[in-house]
């Protein structure tokens, strides 16, 4: 995939959890809203869960970009969790979100707009994996969580029994640990390094 | 000394000065009974009332174009908007007569489902909705381009539509907004003249039969086709604007703790 404006190739290849780590201005954030449809590519292709999303409108990608800032300050952390699932007219089981909400350590109730960040960033990103989506690109959002590391691996299990990919970024290297694939990004290329 | 800050308040108090001759000469010198009387009063309610309406419908129809306008890129759009209220205000009125009259055929297939512009509340509304919308959407758009669209992007990236997103997410948060637009909107639809004039003269519609609009009546007592003459006209633009004020100030301080 090509970003023309941004001069950024990149190549991402796997499945599960990737890791994007680069520098500040490497294009991690470009590279992951032209994933999601925010930002046109000058050639190239994206294919996400089998499927060649590349000239799909943001709404039909199946692709959810979570920053820390994507929620949804007035409703309740319930209906907020619900949201996607129930746009989609998904039908859970109350197991499965109990289950998603004390993996996430979502153990408080209330409305989104008065939480603290980091209890935002665990709301929207179980919002994201409820609404069973193809990908989910967390930009950021992983940042400033208390349990980091082990939220990242519980996040990863998680969409992967879901079936579905995350990628996020990170200024540090190491976090490919956390990861199945890292890709660093470096003078507008992105290079696999496991 | 602050030249700029002396030189600013010269300029607003000249920009006053029509306001405060009015509440001078028309509680004062020149009151008339004939301005603050029942009729008058009833030119305000009507005016608050079709204003108020033109309000709501301001928002219903116009509220998607502002977001449209502001996540879009769409600049010649965003030009025409501003057409209405950048020609003389009495052609929009005649544009209406004209769109209603029974020599026309938009004229005659309105009229056949039973909807006439002239001397109605529908009119007057109309005409009101037409002068205030493009200062609802110019009001709405640097609100919505100040937000930060990642819960919109948040949204349709989990399969909602644009519109969607409007009412279930940004429309939630953005009750300030609205109340900011709606107030300066409403204040330009209270200070209207030129199409309702042409349009709704008065109304020949219960509540408010026979009953013009506040500024058609002031015009009345001016050019004296109503008992009371200049005294009762200047009494009755001192009664409006001291309707038109707390609305204004409303809009402003509703505004300010937006930090817009």
């Amino acid at each position: 995939m090509r970003l023309g404006e941004f001069q950024l190739s990149a190549e991402l290849q796997g499945e599960g959890v990737i890791c994007l780590a680069g520098k500040n201005g490497s294009g991690k954030t470009t590279l992951l809203r032209a994933l999601a449809g925010f930002v046109p590519i000058a050639g190239g292709y994206i294919v996400v869960g089998g499927a060649n999303i590349t000239d799909y409108s943001v709404e039909k990608r199946g692709v959810v970009l979570v920053t820390p800032f994507t929620c949804f300050p007035h409703l309740r952390v319930d209906s907020h969790i619900m949201w996607g699932a129930n746009l989609k007219t998904l039908r859970l089981s109350n197991e499965s979100v109990s289950r998603v909400k004390s993996g996430l350590g979502i153990d408080f109730v209330g409305t989104v707009g008065n939480l603290s960040r980091g209890m935002r960033q665990r709301v929207s990103l179980a919002t994201a994996l409820l609404s069973s989506p193809r990908a989910i690109l967390v930009d950021e959002a992983f940042l400033g969580l208390h349990d980091r590391e082990a939220f990242i691996s519980v996040y990863g299990k998680m969409a992967k029994e879901a079936g579905v990919d995350v990628i996020f970024s990170s200024q540090d290297e190491a976090d490919g640990q956390l990861s199945d694939h890292l890709y660093v990004l470096n003078n507008g290329l992105a290079n696999r390094k496991n | 000394m602050n030249w700029l800050r002396l030189i600013s308040i010269a300029s607003l108090l000249l920009l006053l000065v029509p306001v405060f001759v009015l509440l001078y000469y028309g509680l004062g010198p020149f009151r008339d009974a004939a301005g603050y009387s029942s009729e008058v009063f009833r030119s305000i309610e009507l005016t608050l009332f079709s204003s108020a309406l033109a309000v709501v419908t301001d928002f219903i129809l116009f509220t998607p174009l502002a977001y449209y306008l502001a996540r879009g890129n769409d600049r010649v759009a965003e030009t025409l908007v501003d057409i209405p209220i950048s020609v003389p205000h009495p052609i929009i009125g005649v544009a209406l007569l004209i769109l209603d009259s029974p020599v026309t055929p938009t004229g005659q297939f309105l009229l056949s489902i039973h909807i006439n512009f002239y001397n109605t509340i529908l009119g007057l509304v109309t005409a009101l909705v037409i002068m205030s919308a493009p200062i609802y959407v110019k009001s709405m758009l640097p609100y919505f381009e100040s937000k930060d669209p990642s819960p919109e992007e948040f949204a349709t990236g989990m399969g909602a539509s644009k519109l969607r997103t409007l009412f279930s997410v940004v429309l939630p948060n953005s009750y300030d907004g609205v109340a900011s637009a709606s107030l300066v909107s409403m204040s330009r639809a209270l200070s209207e003249f030129g199409s309702i004039s042409i349009i709704a003269f008065y109304v020949l519609q219960y509540p408010f039969y026979g009953v013009s609009p506040a500024s058609v009546t002031i015009y009345e007592f001016f050019s004296g086709n109503m008992a009371g003459g200049l005294d009762a006209a200047v009494t009755a633009s001192a009664m409006m604007i001291l309707v038109a004020i707390p609305i204004t100030l409303a809009g402003h301080l509703v505004r300010k703790r937006t930090g817009r």
